[in-house]
């Protein structure tokens, strides 16, 4: 009785319960986790002359992150003295949570996409997505050690100061598209991306987002040469082990979410007998791509100072985000017949 | 607040700052060093003048040859010894050669200060490697060379020597170039570097600091050239100094400095005068006492040794140039606005090595 209508409720929810679960949900983002924390070890060892993980797996080393995450499971957690033991372990598990929740707004292809939020999946992106500072700034917090709470201090001043450009330049995009729907937004660079068009948002994105992220040269809040650890700090054992994939989870969802503003998304020429695979194709084609030019940056550049970074931000990102804006919203009021000739509404 | 800067931490080394900060303003730095202690002074006068050539290599582990040139030196000055020319022309090509070991490394450090772990680190590294195997064709080893001995040096060069070191100098070379392009004049590295960590000429001057930190400041001052020792008054080479003072310009003068010893090798190199490598100097040296100048890779050493006529020193004192420098930086928050950020570069751009602060 009972399994009968579970099995029912099942096959009704089929296609949901794989997006889920499945692609592009819990099991995409932990594969992408291990694969790039894999993949950024063996790159970055080639550029600087090593070798990298080798023997576990027999092939290239794949085993080791396996076998790595295995060994932080063992690993005694250690609570710091004086510190609220529910919340200290809560925390990094809801902080990969909250960050993961942007996935499902990415459409992946016309018809796959776990939640379309009645066109305004950008908005709410944004909204999921800045969820994740205000975690980090607890967990740095709540940790009890004076380099996490400068770590903490840095991921907020980090995040605002970089999400505000972030945003001004993905408005360029949602004008020019006419909605804040991500699919409306790649289904309106059917003829050319809005690379070309919107070229000031997107180097204003790219930068912003690579802080948001907090990737090189923007880890200011996890620095390891001037504040140990940052944030994390006092975790160890699985604890540190969930810490770590805060490094990748944001990172897969704002490249997906850049990929699908400027680089057309899973447009892409038919090269599948399925449209939905060849669009899949796309997209974590484009992903890659983005994601390797990414984690080279880690083996060129030093940090930024934080100072630096604030300067950058409020001084050249945001005015420039916002000279993007009111150049796209005038030619959008005056002049919409230009937009036609690149195929956007 | 008040952050206790090390000893374990990511790359504070054995060492300790303790930073009192407002925020990410540094107010006062307090370098607390003494992780590594280890009476080498005191060991030197339990010593004979032979078996003292090992712990006074241990003052500094990247450049072991400059420091027990220093040693020697002094042991030679007193029982009046004339060293034969091929034996300094020798002498000159280790220093040199592990001045450039030290400097690599002093590279690669200020690169990994200042974040990411970026590939320069592990370059310098690897090219490092190529020095070690050159001297370990000299000498045996490849860092801990023990290959000065009081009125010469342990063993002739051996064949096939001269090609080997030409052939690193000329790969090393375009590496020199390489470096420049990729991380020298890297502009986010620029940002991170310059203006940081200002030691004004004056301060320089006052507060004693020495080698590329005081030439860093436009203060142009090197043994090698005051008071030529070896077979560097023979050789033509540059003395290096940049006038800014901050951490970019001592950066600059190590790599220009590189550049410099590449030519002493190529030069000594090819003029070493032939004849005997070892003059024989008793095992008891009379009584007397001298100070000894040598320029290292982290400024000038000064070792005064006083001798009683036994075969032990009487008492060695020996005046490190990291000690000085880590003075300089303990006054640095008076005259230059630091963030915590700049920590590890402006220490790292003085390139402390602890073991001999600490002797």
């Amino acid at each position: 009785m009972l399994i009968d209508e579970i099995l029912g409720w099942i096959k009704l929810n089929l296609k949901d319960l794989i997006q889920i679960v499945l692609f592009p949900g819990i099991a995409f983002i932990l594969i992408f986790a291990v694969a790039a924390t894999w993949f950024e070890r063996k790159y970055l060892a080639h550029s600087m002359l090593r070798i990298g993980p080798l023997h576990t797996g027999r092939v290239a080393g794949w085993l080791q992150i396996i076998a790595d995450f295995i060994k932080l499971t063992g690993k005694e957690v250690i609570t710091p003295r004086n510190v609220n033991v529910f919340l200290f372990n809560l925390l990094p598990v809801l902080s990969v949570c909250t960050s993961a929740i942007a996935v499902a707004f990415i459409p992946f292809s016309s018809d796959w996409i776990i939640y379309e939020g009645n066109g305004i999946s950008l908005l709410l992106f944004f909204a999921a997505a800045s969820l994740t500072p205000y975690i980090t700034l607890m967990l740095g917090w709540i940790s009890n050690n004076k380099y996490s709470i400068i770590g903490a201090m840095r991921v907020s001043y980090v995040y605002i100061s970089a999400e505000i450009p972030a945003f001004l330049a993905a408005m360029g995009v949602a004008i020019m598209a006419g909605s804040f729907s991500l699919i409306d937004i790649v289904e309106a660079q059917s003829r050319i991306p809005f690379l070309i068009p919107q070229i000031l948002g997107f180097i204003v994105f790219f930068i912003a987002f690579l802080a948001e992220v907090e990737r090189v040269p923007f880890d200011i809040p996890v620095a390891e040469q001037e504040i140990v650890a940052g944030w994390r700090t006092e975790y160890s054992g699985i604890n540190f082990g969930v810490t770590m994939m805060m490094d990748y989870i944001p990172l897969c969802t704002w490249t997906l979410l850049f990929v699908t503003l400027y680089l057309g998304g899973y447009q892409g020429p038919l090269i599948f007998a399925s449209q939905t695979l060849s669009n899949f194709f796309w997209i974590l084609l484009k992903f890659s791509l983005v994601i390797v030019v990414i984690l080279l940056f880690r083996s060129v550049f030093p940090r930024l100072r934080m100072d630096q970074t604030l300067r950058l931000t409020w001084k050249y990102l945001t005015p420039a985000a916002f000279l993007n804006l009111i150049i796209t919203a005038i030619i959008a009021y005056y002049y919409p017949d230009l937009f036609g000739l690149i195929g956007a509404s | 607040m008040i952050i206790s800067w090390g000893p374990q931490h990511p790359i504070s080394g054995q060492f300790r700052i303790i930073l009192e900060t407002d925020g990410e303003n540094v107010l006062k730095l307090t370098p607390d060093i003494g992780f590594t202690h280890r009476g080498i002074e005191k060991i030197l006068e339990n010593r004979t003048f032979l078996q003292g050539i090992v712990p006074v290599e241990r003052l500094s582990m990247l450049d072991t040859a400059n420091f027990l040139l220093a040693y020697v030196r002094a042991v030679e000055e007193i029982a009046e010894v004339d060293v034969p020319p091929r034996a300094k022309y020798i002498r000159t090509i280790l220093c040199e050669i592990s001045r450039i070991n030290s400097h690599l490394y002093a590279l690669g450090l200020i690169a990994e200060a200042c974040g990411g772990y970026p590939a320069i680190f592990l370059w310098t590294v690897a090219d490092r490697e190529l020095f070690l195997d050159v001297a370990e064709m000299l000498t045996g080893t490849r860092w801990s060379y023990s290959f000065f001995i009081p009125g010469g040096v342990r063993r002739d060069i051996p064949s096939g020597f001269k090609e080997k070191v030409l052939e690193v100098l000329d790969y090393f070379e375009g590496r020199l170039e390489t470096y420049r392009d990729s991380w020298l004049e890297n502009e986010l590295f620029k940002r991170r570097a310059r203006g940081v960590g200002e030691l004004p000429l004056d301060k320089a001057v006052t507060l004693g600091a020495a080698g590329p930190t005081l030439r860093g400041s436009g203060f142009r001052f090197d043994t090698r050239k005051d008071e030529p020792y070896e077979a560097y008054e023979d050789l033509d080479f540059k003395l290096v100094s940049m006038e800014e003072g901050d951490s970019y310009a001592r950066t600059m003068v190590r790599y220009l400095e590189m550049v410099e010893s590449v030519k002493i090798i190529r030069e000594a190199i090819e003029n070493i005068p032939e004849g005997r490598f070892r003059v024989r100097v008793p095992m008891r040296v009379p009584e007397g006492e001298a100070y000894v100048r040598v320029e290292t890779a982290r400024g000038e050493v000064g070792l005064h040794m006083i001798t009683d006529g036994s075969i032990k020193p009487y008492r060695v004192k020996i005046n490190s140039p990291s000690l000085r420098n880590l003075y300089v930086l303990s006054r640095m928050p008076e005259f230059s606005r630091l963030l915590v950020a700049d920590v590890p570069v402006v220490l790292w751009s003085f390139d402390p090595w602890f073991l001999d602060a600490d002797r």
